[in-house]
């Protein structure tokens, strides 16, 4: 009669073997939401995948999970792949999950893409923009989480390479919704600190992780930047925004410390450079200066010095032979000019000179006796006419044409009212004179 | 006078011997030059010779940089 039951055991196993015998649950694709999620300290992760009408118990063991490239979390919608099989001592089934990846990253990398080419077309990624990264900075600011891989590979490279330089690290959220937001500010605040060179990134992560790195903020504050910016986000493969912008993109954290400062002994090598090229210099620039020198010694004006000197001989001959033969030639032509005032005509025959003299007077002579007595008979014809004028005038003609002149102590009178009777009155007539006395004054 | 930076020395140093280099440079500047080059040389290397280790520092919370250390452990 027991023969007829079977123990809990047996029926779990029975079951389990009849999932694992379906081909369909050895391998199904399953998308759903992650809620309950619990990650054990062993490594495994149980959470369940649930959609609005059912749930499914997932557990996915520390060796897959090892491998995830996100933090899970309650909330988030997953695709994965794994078997579906029965835990026997519980008495559920569950799905083994092998791979898991985040739901919705198509639309990540459509807005990666319109993003990169809005920048792009803004001029954001211009190499013309790109600024030098100092060879040997002293101060060096770092933008990321204070906790994590990526400050401490930052920080440790550089002290190994090149201790003297100072370090500023302007801790940020480096994920999560308000990291972008941090990243761009802690950026601006860098500016104020007299920086020669700026890191900025993170660790790596899931493409979720590291997009505060592909935010226009991020970018733009990177591209307002005036210290030089070196961009250390993820590993190697991972390419963000805020690479494309910056002036110098590392594939990681380390590499960019790297990039950021020499190592001392390449600086000590760059000196010994230096050092050997001055002095191999110098000794050239000697050899040149006293081979010129010995040139100059050989040559043939300062071994022989005698012919400056003999030139110049020579040359003094020349002047005076020159200055003999311009003396010369300057007397002969004087010569010649007094000759020929000498031989003029004038000096030649002296008494033409007074014959022509002469001529001039007797012409003069002539012309004066004409004037004078052209003067003369214009003088006489003047006078004549003043005689006539004069005879029209004279008082004697009028007396000779019948008139008299009355006259009172000898004034002539022009008015009988000035006379009284019994005055003694003359009267002068053309030829002779009366006295007579007047009786009457008539009115 | 200001103290020469590390950086600004070595950019001297490098200018002189891309001046140099060029020629054409009278010997007594040349050499001038040379002594020049070789002070900035002998205080570069002294410089790296005494430099100490730089404190690294952390802009903390109130705006006030302070040493950082690094914590060890996770992530």
């Amino acid at each position: 009669m027991n023969q007829e039951y079977c123990t809990v055991s047996q029926i779990n196993q029975w079951i389990k073997l009849m999932f694992d015998n379906s081909a369909y649950l050895k391998k199904i694709y399953l998308k759903g939401e992650i809620s309950n999620f619990k990650h054990h300290t062993s490594g495994h992760l149980y959470f369940t995948l649930k959609d609005d009408e059912s749930r499914i118990s997932a557990i996915m063991f520390r060796s897959a999970a090892s491998s995830l490239g996100f933090v899970p979390e309650d909330g988030m919608n997953v695709l994965v792949t794994g078997r579906v099989s029965v835990y026997p001592a519980g008495g559920n089934y569950q799905i083994y999950v092998d791979k898991m990846e985040q739901d919705g990253l198509g639309n990540l990398y459509i807005e990666f893409e319109k993003l990169k080419k809005k920048l792009a077309l803004e001029g954001l990624f211009d190499p013309a923009h790109k600024k030098v990264i100092p060879k040997y900075p002293t101060k060096i600011g770092i933008v990321t989480a204070s906790t994590g891989a990526a400050i401490k590979d930052i920080l440790s490279t550089i002290e190994r390479r090149y201790p003297i330089c100072e370090t500023i690290l302007f801790p940020s959220l480096v994920q999560g919704a308000s990291a972008s937001k941090d990243v761009a500010e802690k950026i601006k605040i860098a500016q104020n600190y007299d920086l020669d060179l700026l890191i900025v990134g993170r660790g790596g992560g899931s493409i979720e992780d590291l997009w505060a790195f592909n935010e226009e903020i991020v970018a733009r504050a990177i591209f307002e930047s005036k210290v030089p910016v070196i961009s250390a986000v993820g590993h190697e493969v991972d390419v963000t925004i805020a690479d494309f912008v910056a002036d110098k993109r590392a594939p990681t954290p380390t590499g960019a410390a790297e990039m950021a400062v020499p190592t001392i002994d390449e600086v000590k090598k760059t000196f010994h450079t230096i050092e050997l090229k001055l002095a191999s210099f110098l000794e050239i620039k000697l050899k040149e200066a006293s081979l010129e020198l010995k040139k100059l010694e050989e040559s043939y004006v300062l071994s022989h010095p005698m012919i400056i000197y003999e030139n110049q001989i020579q040359k003094l001959d020349g002047l005076e032979e020159n200055l003999h033969q311009a003396l010369k030639q300057y007397l002969v032509q004087r010569k010649m000019m007094l000759d020929h005032i000498e031989s003029s005509y004038v000096l030649q025959n002296p008494q033409t000179l007074y014959e022509q003299k002469e001529k001039d007077v007797k012409n003069y002579q002539v012309l004066l006796l004409k004037n004078i007595n052209r003067i003369f008979s214009l003088k006489y014809h003047d006078f004549q006419l003043m005689v006539q004028t004069l005879k029209l005038v004279n008082p004697l003609n009028i007396l000779e044409k019948g008139y008299s002149v009355v006259k009172k102590d000898g004034h002539i009178i022009k008015d009988s009212h000035v006379l009284k009777v019994k005055d003694e009155l003359n009267i002068d007539f053309s030829k002779g004179s009366i006295s007579v006395e007047v009786k009457e004054i008539i009115k | 006078m200001k103290e020469i930076t590390f950086e600004n020395a070595l950019k001297d140093l490098e200018l002189i011997v891309k001046d140099l280099e060029s020629g054409n440079i009278p010997l007594e500047e040349a050499i001038t030059k040379y002594t020049d080059a070789m002070n900035l040389l002998k205080l570069c290397q002294e410089k790296l010779d005494h430099a100490t280790k730089q404190v690294n520092k952390i802009l903390g919370e109130d705006g006030k940089l302070e040493d950082f250390k690094l914590t060890d452990g996770e992530e």
